[in-house]
């Protein structure tokens, strides 16, 4: 039982800003009032992404049922790429009643015989953890007998959100995994990418920039991951935090634990992929790494302004009004600066301080924040003559009744937006919705209408 | 009929495609206008069902959660919980119906709800559907039962033009759409028990609403018992027809396995021919059966040449594998998500309740594959055709508007499977 987590300590997070304040779960879920995923989903997100290991979900079918195939996280792993399939113990009724252990530790050597992962992660959920399945033994029992790492995970959907259930998905890593193994070699400027899971390949935009600097990735939790890699992660110079502060209670131990320290940044938008770059560089402290890193972020951003010219002439002089949540309302308001969009209004109905803070600094004086964006965002079209609605598919209503272009934010994404090539893309679906008829179309009245 | 294995012996399901019943249970709820569907368990079972259903759908899905946590999952009978959460819902909006069901989780910690919705004042159906047992097509059954017994007041009387359609969860709303209109070129007024139809047939609404949009009202299902005429679809809907029979046994039953193919089509039309005294049916239903000889006809050669993998629901696999064969199509392998006695009837040369592992060992077996958006990376893996039917199709667009049913949909559904099992050959012999 020492093995797990202490959610109480999870939930007290001394390097998070807005911690400081609130002592309780980050959002205590009301009955008939909640939206958003669980614990589980939390983990899943944080871990599924190593696909060179088996994901095995030990729960009733619809925590994996509903969710497996679902996330665009690309791997260069050339194995069957495992994040993409789906492994579940599927309990019965017979194994609610007499316990669902024995059939675990069948399900994992069946995986084992088959599938030949690099390791098992074991997931217990709100049923398996209910009945008192003990997977810590199962998982000890099954390293034993496979002599592979076989990780409990312990994230049952109602402990909590998926920002706990993300960082008890590190928590398991940081117990079971980081440390047990040493890299062959090492450099001065080995590096972990925390919290980047390379949906849609967006890490991939960046790395080779990172490579061409000579600055090494040792290992990710857990985009384009190994197990391998992630058990050497105590011997890297720098833990780089990537667009997630659920982490930062991991990044955090590392640094207790083996003095790495630590950095938060994002690589959504022109200016922000290039703070990133110079930042990661700055943490290693090499003045000619520093200088290396300022030419070549100078350069991209050359080689991307001369791309995007034929843009800005169709974005010159468009305003956006943007409606998304957390980081997002001030990272998309920063990447469409970055093209040349003006942002009149961004919603930080759902931003944590820190994300106000910045959506501010981003969108200056005359930004206005939109504390309850369902009510203003049609005004706020109105009076501002905005051009563009980037929000969620509810919003959809309000564009067509606006007769403005709409971009769906929150939709699953199919290609990247990270990174400066990541901008490209961004570019183009905007230009392509900008000059899409649909909106005004659909809104025609009908002979018939009066 | 060939050989019917009912259970996998695995320990676990790899690319499951097997569903819940809690999801089953929500989409029927969503069938009811205006109703909010609350699901009685973790938030996040809730989270997957919604954002699976509206990638499904393209549509946004009205659902809630009692969000039970581990505290509350101890310390709560589930009382608290949904009493709590039908005050936060009724306290934003006003829905006609709030539609409570369990999951796992609940059912484990072993709530009584019947008790609990006692204690609800405020119009509420609650229904058992412990996600470890059945699967989609059964939690939608229970629900629709659990809507007749629980609102349908008994009648002695019958209105003779009145029928009710109940369809199983595989139907696409355009699918029940087309079958109330087909019952209505016989002289009935049709009402369907849970109707997508009008609620998840992806039109656009006047506004964004929090509550489902469209489907039958709460009141029309409170008067369903004097109808004339109750038309069951699927094996998974005979316990909801006889829980409607028992509010008035007046009533009478026309029984369909499935609606797909010639032979299904025609016992309908035979059986409300037979009810209506008519001799001949509308002409369009007419001049459909014709067009349906004909595709039969034209899709038999391409047909006749490809090996099925048929994948999905007992009562979608009994009425595709059906329709394929009539036209000479072999289906050597059904694959279904849970057992059902629908799997006795299936003419396939092999069904099995099982994942898509088991069809990926024996993908020597079919050529081309008919199943959900889980099987494009097998058919992709493994060089077969494919047709994407079934739950969860994510990757196109227009999935409610999929008319596979009856002599019209039946026409269409051969010539694209034809068509793809063609393309299919002449990719892999230019």
């Amino acid at each position: 039982m020492a093995q797990k987590p202490k959610i109480r300590e999870l939930l007290v997070e001394s390097s998070c800003a807005h911690n400081q304040k609130k002592k309780s779960a980050c959002n205590a879920p009301v009955p008939g009032a909640t939206t958003g995923g669980c614990a589980f989903e939390g983990a899943q997100i944080s871990l599924f992404p190593y696909a060179d290991a088996a994901h095995l979900v030990h729960g009733p079918n619809t925590c994996l049922g509903a969710s497996w195939e679902t996330r665009l996280t690309h791997t260069s792993w050339p194995g069957r790429d495992l994040t993409q399939m789906g492994f579940t113990t599927g309990i019965s009724t017979n194994d609610v009643v007499f316990g669902g252990e024995e059939k675990l530790l069948r399900a994992i050597a069946y995986i084992v015989e088959h599938y030949a992962p690099r390791a098992v992660f074991v997931y217990s959920t709100c049923v398996t953890a209910m009945i008192g399945d003990d997977i810590d033994a199962v998982c000890k029992q099954a390293r034993e007998i496979h002599s592979i790492p076989v990780v409990p995970v312990h994230a049952p959907g109602f402990v909590g959100s998926k920002n706990l259930g993300s960082r008890l998905g590190g928590e398991a890593v940081l117990t079971h995994l980081i440390g047990t193994s040493e890299p062959e070699t090492t450099t001065p400027f080995d590096i972990n990418l925390i919290g980047e899971y390379n949906v849609t390949g967006d890490m991939w935009q960046y790395t080779p920039l990172l490579e061409e600097l000579g600055i090494r990735v040792l290992s990710t939790l857990s985009g384009d991951g190994r197990v391998a890699g992630i058990r050497t992660a105590h011997r890297a110079k720098l833990n780089v935090l990537v667009c997630a502060k659920s982490l930062v209670s991991l990044t955090r131990k590392l640094n207790e634990r083996y003095g790495i320290p630590f950095i938060s940044v994002s690589f959504y938008g022109k200016r922000d992929t290039s703070a990133g770059i110079l930042a990661i560089a700055e943490a290693l402290g090499d003045e000619q790494l520093i200088r290396r890193a300022r030419e070549v972020t100078a350069r991209e951003e050359v080689k991307l302004e001369t791309q995007l010219a034929p843009y800005r002439e169709v974005f010159r002089g468009k305003k956006a009004v943007l409606n998304t949540g957390g980081n997002k309302s001030w990272s998309i308001a920063s990447a469409l600066q970055d093209l040349g969009i003006e942002v009149v209004a961004t919603s930080v109905r759902k931003a944590t301080e820190d994300d106000k803070e910045k959506a501010r600094q981003y969108l200056g004086e005359k930004g206005i924040l939109m504390t309850n964006p369902g009510q203003e965002q049609a005004r706020i079209i109105d009076e501002t003559g905005a051009d563009l609605l980037l929000a969620g598919g509810r919003s959809l209503f309000t564009a067509i009744k606006k007769k403005i272009a709409f971009a769906d934010v929150n939709q699953e994404k199919k290609k990247s937006y990270g990174g400066y090539g990541g901008l490209l893309n961004l570019a183009e679906d905007l230009k392509n919705a900008l000059r899409n008829p649909v909106f005004k179309n659909v809104a025609r009245r009908a002979p018939w209408e009066k | 009929m060939g050989e019917v294995m009912h259970k996998s012996l695995k320990p676990l399901q790899v690319n499951p495609i097997r569903l819940t019943q809690p999801m089953g249970a929500a989409l029927a709820f969503l069938g009811v206008d205006r109703c909010m569907p609350l699901m009685h368990g973790g938030m996040g079972c809730t989270s997957f069902t919604k954002v699976f259903l509206t990638r499904h759908f393209c549509e946004p899905i009205a659902i809630q959660t009692t969000a039970v946590t581990d505290v509350t999952a101890i310390l709560d009978g589930g009382d608290a919980g949904i009493v709590e959460a039908v005050r936060n819902i009724t306290g934003k909006v006003t829905p006609s119906l709030i539609g409570l069901h369990t999951t796992g989780l609940t059912e484990t910690k072993g709530d009584d709800i019947r008790a609990v919705a006692k204690q609800v004042d405020f119009p509420l159906v609650y229904v058992n559907t412990t996600d470890y047992e059945g699967g989609l097509e059964s939690g939608w059954g229970k629900t629709t039962r659990a809507l007749i017994e629980q609102l349908v007041e008994p009648r002695s009387s019958l209105r003779g033009d009145k029928a009710v359609l109940l369809p199983h969860v595989s139907l696409q709303p355009i699918e029940v759409e087309r079958i109330k209109e087909f019952v209505a070129r016989f002289g009935f007024e049709v009402l369907a028990l849970p109707d997508l139809s009008t609620s998840l047939d992806g039109h656009l609404g006047e506004k964004q609403s929090a509550l489902s949009s469209g489907g039958i009202t709460v009141e029309e299902i409170r008067d369903l018992a004097d109808a004339a005429l109750v038309i069951s679809v699927g094996a998974s809907m005979e316990a909801s027809a006889a829980a409607l029979l028992a509010k008035n046994p007046a009533m009478r039953h026309i029984r369909c396995g499935h609606l797909q193919g010639l032979e299904a089509t025609d016992a309908l039309a035979a059986a409300l021919l037979a009810e209506t005294g008519m001799d001949k049916p509308h002409e369009s239903i007419v001049r459909w059966r014709k067009r349906l000889q004909d595709a039969l006809l034209d899709s038999h050669f391409a047909l006749g040449k490809t090996r099925l993998l048929v994948v999905g629901e007992p009562d979608f696999l009994a009425g595709a594998c059906q329709s394929l064969t009539e036209a000479g199509g072999r289906v050597t392998l059904a694959i279904s998500t849970v057992d059902s006695p629908q799997l006795e009837t299936i003419p396939a040369d092999r069904v099995m309740v099982g994942d898509l592992e088991d069809a990926e060992k024996l993908c020597d077996s079919y050529d081309l594959i008919i199943g959900n958006y889980h099987t494009e990376s097998l058919a992709h893996r493994c060089g077969k055709g494919l047709v994407l039917r079934g739950f969860p199709n994510w990757e196109v667009v227009g999935n409610q508007l999929k008319n596979d049913l009856l002599y019209e949909g039946g026409a269409y559904f051969l010539c694209e499977v034809a068509n793809a099992a063609e393309q299919m050959w002449r990719a892999k012999h230019p």
